[in-house]
């Protein structure tokens, strides 16, 4: 499954909010077609570091290719082309308040992607429907529940043809029983092969479909592995705790 | 009222003259002064911070002068700077510099009230930052701003009242002279506030109309 070139590569990469150091050089490589899942203690640096790989927080140092072509980041239309290749979910969501499911997944195909309006229809039914809510399409997101909302957005990313997904917390603001469909959308969306990288406390899940952990504490990547390894055989006592912790109250599949 | 002075050809053709330069003031000072709002709004919420000093100063000076003041300095201070504007063109100017500095600030408002998860969505889809407010902040700031815009435009209506200040006769104007001329003050200024009162009534319905038709789930104004 694994190309040769890294669909993606991040090197070095520092962030910092005044005093606070956020990301330390944080550097992770990405074969097509992997799930990597982050993971790590709340206020670790896992939203900052997603968020400073499309660039919507802007680091202070690092780089960054996609498919083997570095990033220039001084140019304004070259992130926003980047951009497209690199699909973002929220853990809010962030619908377009103002657009029905279906103009939410369309907006960018025909505004961003310079789709004719038909052909942008089309493909935003079909996300919309591989996604289960093509009978939702013209629901504004007020009228919609919180994992459905979820799966729009997974539509709306989806649309564009990304090379890669970023997941930031995907399940975190949903209610226990929303979660199961938001997660079997993450399946469906891995199965077929998309990339991804992932932040969640779903740790059961996420050992299930992951094929490395990266546990990320206080700005730094302390330690990667396949997740059987990082839960059950972690090579720092940190790690260790983290791990035991969170299985504790999410449980594992391991066990 | 007995002789039916108000029917008097000449005073209703006199208050109809009024009523139409008032109406050809304030339809394009609430068009102009609306684009203003916006554009003004806009940048103060997303320009770099040189910009937003430009908007804040320029709310600041267009808010904080007279509108009358405002209205002398261009009809009768820019012609020493070689500028003449005809009363119409300085009264259609200063309403809209002025209107437009009060619709910033409700659209400011508006603008910094949609949620920065969208700004964000926006640009992590690969939108510019033009069509990020062109096609996702702006559409719902106009929603959320058309009562406190649609407030100002009521005021302003009241406000052009103030254009025969600088010899543009409109309504008042007529007014006035129609007073001075009968010597029937009363009767002249009550004919006048309720022409006044007509038009914001029919100002504030069709304001209600768009408000509804553009209402949306999630963007309810009406309980």
């Amino acid at each position: 499954m694994a190309d040769t070139i890294p669909i993606l590569r991040i090197e070095n990469m520092t962030k910092r909010y005044g005093d606070n150091e956020v990301l330390k050089g944080a550097s992770l490589t990405i074969n097509r077609g992997e799930l990597k899942v982050l993971i790590g203690p709340s206020g670790g640096g896992k939203s900052t570091f997603l968020q400073c790989i499309n660039f919507l927080v802007k680091p202070e140092r690092g780089r960054i290719w996609l498919d083997g072509k570095e990033i220039i980041r001084t140019r304004k239309k070259e992130i926003n082309k980047y951009r497209q290749k690199v699909g973002m979910i929220f853990q809010d969501f962030n619908l377009f308040d103002h657009l029905t499911a279906l103009h939410n997944v369309r907006i960018a195909l025909v505004r961003v992607k310079g789709m004719s309006k038909e052909e942008a229809q089309d493909r935003a039914v079909r996300e919309l429907d591989r996604v289960g809510l093509k009978g939702y399409m013209n629901q504004y997101p007020a009228e919609l529940s919180g994992g459905q909302k979820q799966r729009v957005s997974i539509a709306r990313a989806l649309a564009m043809d990304p090379d890669i997904m970023l997941l930031d917390e995907p399940t975190s603001a949903l209610d226990p029983e929303l979660i199961s469909e938001v997660l079997d959308v993450i399946r469906t969306v891995r199965s077929d092969g998309m990339t991804m990288i992932m932040s969640t406390h779903q740790i059961g899940f996420a050992s299930e479909m992951a094929d490395e952990f990266v546990f990320l504490e206080d700005g730094t990547i302390v330690e990667t592995g396949p997740p059987e390894k990082i839960l059950l055989n972690a090579q720092y006592a940190r790690t260790r705790e983290f791990c035991s912790k969170i299985t504790e109250l999410y449980g594992n599949s391991f066990s | 009222m007995e002789d039916l002075f108000f029917l008097q050809p000449k005073v209703v053709s006199a208050l109809a003259k009024g009523l139409i330069v008032s109406i050809k003031l304030i339809v394009p000072s609430a068009i102009f002064g609306s684009i203003i709002g916006i554009i003004v709004g806009a940048l103060g919420v997303y320009g770099n911070t040189a910009i937003k000093k430009i908007a804040n100063g320029y709310v600041l000076i267009f808010r904080g002068f007279p509108l009358v003041v405002q209205l002398f300095i261009w009809y009768f201070g820019l012609p020493y700077i070689g500028i003449y504007l005809t009363p119409f063109v300085a009264s259609v100017l200063g309403f809209s510099l002025c209107s437009g500095a009060y619709q910033s600030e409700y659209v400011r408002g508006a603008f910094l009230s949609v949620k920065t998860g969208q700004t964000m969505a926006a640009k992590a889809l690969g939108f510019s930052r033009i069509k990020m407010i062109l096609f996702i902040t702006l559409p719902q700031a106009f929603r959320r701003a058309l009562p406190g815009c649609g407030n100002e435009i009521i005021y302003l209506i009241k406000y052009s009242s103030l254009a025969y200040m600088v010899t543009c006769i409109e309504l008042t104007g007529e007014g006035k002279i129609i007073a001075s001329d009968s010597f029937r003050y009363t009767e002249t200024f009550m004919v006048i506030g309720a022409i006044y009162l007509i038009m914001t009534s029919v100002a504030s319905w069709l304001l209600h109309r768009l408000e509804y038709r553009l209402q949306l789930p999630g963007f309810e104004q009406y309980s």
